[in-house]
């Protein structure tokens, strides 16, 4: 019998007498985080170095800001990690509620903030709120809740997957009024995923997917600077001045950085050529200044995040904690598409969006739902272990 | 919430989705290894011509200095503000800050850049002072920067402006010897390729594709000193007979160098924003005068050489007047009979028609032409005149009787320099050179040295007390020089009124180490003789400049036999 003092006590004499304990903490998936945030600070810092310095006179602004997200985060992953999963499996609704609540609040002038057309931020006090980066998780926590409520029910169309698509329309559209149509995907993808291994038919599964590439289709083509971004993801170098600016831009920085990289903070395309260097396109500069190693380093490290996700999921399974599983794999997907969506967006793979690298963006909301997402995992983890010790 | 029971729920799809984003990770991997080792040669170009720039880095101008070294034209560094008009566009908000750094019309400011919007780079304001610079640069404003450039710098301004010339605004010769000697004094801009931000800032230099070469210093034939002497002594001449304009050269009789070339009015090359580009014209060889008695030396070394005449032969120019065809040669006053020298010494027109006349026109055209007038003397200074000796096939016999006493030929003042350093250097006449001359040059044999020993004691007798140029006298030299003094010609007609008074000399007269011909335009009516106006300065300008070279004197107790000269000296 380990009891959870005990854990909280680690020292040398109970690790040697106690061959057979496991590790406290998921050490593959903390490394990859703690890898992931040490080279986005780096990488924040080195991208943003000039454009802080021009714009706000100091060099370290979005460092030091960066810094404090992530010490934040690293707190809250501290106190998800220790909740007990019952009370997220609880909460989902009501959760779900207030983010919608956010959603709107965004919208309504005066509370939200706009830049570049986007309202995206609530100011509170000091810092600024992105709620369509808090509704990412919420939506994962009360779609696996659902899923577990609702396990008989899955097979029947109506009560399976309907609801469900409403709850993600009604959000989609909260998000496009801001917009924020990379969020939107992101939500869409994980969802789709969740509902994929949740089991629910397959040909209810397809229909969903058809309805939702539809859907995009047509909200790409109601809005020109959507179809605008479509085309100029496209073929890039037909309008590299205009349409195609950034992505022209991000594909050289990829370009110049070959095998090895430029050398860090050697970087050409951050010194104002490539937009937003720091936060939706900090990977083109990690990829221009470390090369094709530091890609696939990253690469690598989300994949393994990935992975210890999916795990995490399938031992919550075995014991039987089957929300923290479905919440395992959201979560898992939720990171995982984001950071494939970004980096294929950077790579001119994908269509432009508005989306952050989890944890190597600059981004408080992201860096801050990041930890708490990792926390939730860590959550899993460790009742699953007690779990399966008995503890319960 | 225990679900226990079934150890998996969709085992294919868990492994399906995993499996499927690892996939996708790995197409991530594949397009990240295509654009950053396949393509990337193709993106690097694509960046290289966003961001790397050919700049050109600009190297100073060759000095020029003087015979000694002394500095006649300097470049000195300072800085051109440029813009790079997109990047400067965005910036519109800080563009009256710049237009009131810079000195400038906002308005004029704002339409520049409009004319400018699609080109990459364009001047704001050129040359400016450190201090203006600086607060340019100050301003950090976006698409504004400094450029190195040359501004020229002639510290001895006024005294050489006209010889030394000066240059434009982007360093290239315009006047002077600063266009005669384009060529070598030309700086070569270097070019080198840099990285710039998107703001045009340059991040590093890239490669260097060809080094900036800095001109060549040259080293000319004037003296600063005797310029300056030149000039002082000029000045007070033009001022103390109310002259129009006056002009002069000191050579060298041996190498044939110029060491000073002075013109006035003159003007100051560092700051010529209102000057018109008459004012830039060195009169000294652009111009052309006739030359009138100067040229009687010429003369009758035709006449000497021909063997006809010797010096001591008499020519009877009474009553002071002489018919040829239509026209009447008049002396001041009737000098009766008068030797060959005495004919230069007093200046006699009738008696140099009459000279003439003795002889074939070839012979005085070919003399006229072997001492140098009626062509270029190869000085290189721009604009320079040939002047004008018409073939004697075209001549009547009053253009003999007339080219005798200088009328009816144009010379240049640095071609009547050039002919007496003939005489001063026994009869060879030696290239011109505006360029120190460090090895000594073939001259060409124009006359025998006895003709010009002949000569040069004429003119020694023509400043002595009893000839016109009397005023040229010197303390411990002896001098051998010529007086003249034309009616101006104005638009075909001799005014009656308007003088051209010049004088041309050599000292010391036993040995003649430097040659000066001085010219007065149109002095004062009262006193218009070439004796009167130019003598003086030439004796002036001698006293100092022989001095200054080191140049014995010749006759140490002239003391005795020297004399207060006829006219009064002018005031320094």
């Amino acid at each position: 019998m380990v009891s959870l003092t005990h854990e909280r006590k680690p020292d040398a004499s109970t690790r040697r007498s106690a061959g057979r304990r496991r590790p406290k903490a998921d050490g593959w998936l903390l490394g990859c985080v703690l890898a992931l945030v040490g080279l986005g600070l780096v990488m924040v810092y080195s991208s943003s170095i000039s454009f802080a310095e021009r714009n706000i006179g100091d060099g370290s602004y979005y460092l030091w800001r960066q810094s404090i997200a992530v010490g934040l985060g690293l707190f809250l992953m501290y106190v998800t990690m220790r909740t007990p999963v019952r009370l997220w499996e609880a909460a989902g609704p009501y959760l779900l509620l207030g983010g919608m609540a956010l959603l709107v609040l965004v919208l309504i002038p005066g509370a939200g903030i706009t830049v570049n057309g986007s309202s995206r931020w609530l100011r509170l006090g000091a810092i600024n709120l992105q709620p369509s980066e808090l509704i990412k998780l919420i939506l994962v926590v009360y779609v696996a809740g659902y899923f577990v409520r609702r396990q008989e029910e899955l097979h029947n169309f109506t009560q399976g997957v309907f609801i469900i698509s409403i709850v993600v329309v009604a959000i989609g559209m909260l998000l496009l009024q801001e917009p924020d149509l990379g969020a939107m995907v992101v939500i869409s993808m994980t969802v789709l995923g969740m509902l994929f291994l949740a089991g629910v038919r397959f040909w209810h599964f397809g229909v969903v997917v058809v309805t939702g590439v539809v859907g995009m289709a047509i909200l790409t083509l109601i809005a020109p600077y959507r179809f605008a971004r479509v085309v100029g993801f496209l073929d890039p170098w037909a309008d590299p001045f205009n349409s195609g600016f950034q992505l022209v831009q991000a594909l050289i920085a990829f370009g110049r950085g070959e095998w090895f990289g430029v050398g860090l903070g050697a970087s050409v395309q951050k010194l104002y050529y490539l937009p937003a260097a720091h936060t939706d396109f900090i990977f083109a500069v990690t990829a221009e200044e470390l090369g094709l190693l530091g890609v696939l380093v990253v690469i690598v490290l989300f994949g393994i995040l990935v992975t210890r996700a999916f795990l995490i999921s399938r031992q919550a399974e075995r014991v039987g904690l089957l929300y923290g599983a479905r919440l395992a794999q959201g979560v898992g997907l939720l990171l995982g598409l984001q950071a494939i969506i970004n980096m294929g967006v950077n790579m001119g793979a994908l269509p432009t969006k508005g989306l952050t690298l989890p944890f190597l963006s600059y981004g408080g909301s992201s860096i801050l739902t990041s930890f708490i997402a990792v926390g939730l995992l860590l959550m899993v983890q460790r009742e699953t272990r007690a779990h399966a010790w008995g503890v319960q | 919430m225990s679900h226990s029971g079934r150890s998996m729920r969709h085992p294919v799809r868990y492994w399906l989705v995993l499996s499927g984003l690892w996939a996708i990770l790995g197409l991530l991997g594949v397009r990240a290894t295509y654009l950053q080792v396949v393509a990337s040669d193709y993106l690097q170009r694509q960046g290289d011509a966003r961001y790397l720039r050919t700049v050109t880095d600009n190297a100073h101008r060759g000095m020029i200095l003087d015979r000694n070294g002394s500095p006649l034209a300097i470049s000195t560094p300072v800085q051109s503000v440029w813009a790079d008009p997109p990047a400067f566009m965005r910036a519109r908000q800080r563009w009256p800050a710049l237009a009131r750094v810079l000195g400038l019309q906002q308005r004029d400011l704002a339409r520049q850049v409009r004319k400018y919007a699609d080109r990459e780079f364009m001047y704001l304001k050129r040359h400016v002072t450190p201090d203006v610079a600086a607060r340019a640069r100050a301003l950090k404003i976006p698409g504004v920067f400094l450029q190195r450039e040359y501004r020229r710098y002639y510290p001895t301004g006024a005294v050489s402006g006209h010889v030394i010339g000066f240059t434009d605004i982007d360093d290239r010769g315009q006047q002077g010897l600063e266009l005669a000697y384009e060529a070598m004094l030309r700086s070569t801009p270097g070019k080198k390729r840099v990285l710039r931000d998107l703001y045009g800032n340059i991040i590093e230099t890239v490669e260097s594709v060809s080094l900036a070469t800095p001109g060549k210093d040259l080293v000319v034939s004037l003296d600063r000193r005797i310029q300056y002497l030149v000039y002082r002594e000029l000045g007070a001449a033009m001022e103390a007979y109310n002259a129009r304009a006056a002009t002069a050269i000191v050579m060298d009789t041996h190498t044939g160098e110029v060491l000073a070339m002075v013109n006035l009015p003159g003007f100051n090359p560092n700051n010529r924003s209102k000057l018109t580009s008459a004012a830039f014209r060195n009169r000294a060889v652009t111009d052309v005068f006739e030359p009138g008695s100067t040229l009687k030396p010429f003369t009758v070394a035709a006449a000497l050489e021909s063997g006809q005449l010797t010096p001591e032969s008499l020519i009877d120019t009474a009553p002071g007047r002489f018919r040829v065809g239509t026209k009447i040669i008049r002396d001041l006053r009737n000098y009766g009979e008068l030797s060959v020298a005495q004919v230069i010494e007093k200046s006699s027109n009738v008696g140099a028609a009459k000279i003439a006349l003795s002889m074939s026109k070839e012979q005085i055209w070919g003399m006229l032409r072997r001492a140098g007038f009626g062509e270029t003397t190869g000085s290189r200074l721009p604009g320079e005149s040939a002047g004008l000796l018409n073939p004697p096939s075209q001549w009547v016999s009053i253009d003999q009787a007339s080219v005798s006493f200088g009328y009816g030929i144009s010379v240049t003042s640095l071609q009547l320099a050039r002919a007496y350093a003939v005489l001063a250097n026994d009869g060879v006449l030696v290239p011109i050179t505006m360029l120190r001359r460090d090895a000594p040059v073939r001259g060409v044999k124009v006359m025998t040295r006895r003709t010009a020993q002949q000569i040069r004691n004429m003119l020694e007798l023509a400043v002595s007390r009893r000839g016109t140029g009397a005023a040229a006298q010197l303390l411990h030299y002896s001098v051998a020089g010529k007086t003249g003094t034309v009616h101006k010609l104005i638009s075909g007609d001799y005014a009656k009124d308007r003088y051209v008074a010049s004088f041309a000399g050599m000292a010391p007269a036993s040995n003649p180490r430097l040659v000066m011909v001085v010219t007065v335009d149109e002095p004062e009516a009262r006193r218009h003789f070439g004796g009167q106006t130019a003598a003086p300065v030439f004796s002036r300008v001698m006293a100092g400049a022989l001095r200054l070279l080191n140049i014995a004197p010749d006759i140490p107790q002239q003391g005795l036999r020297w004399a207060a000269p006829t006219t009064s000296a002018p005031p320094a």
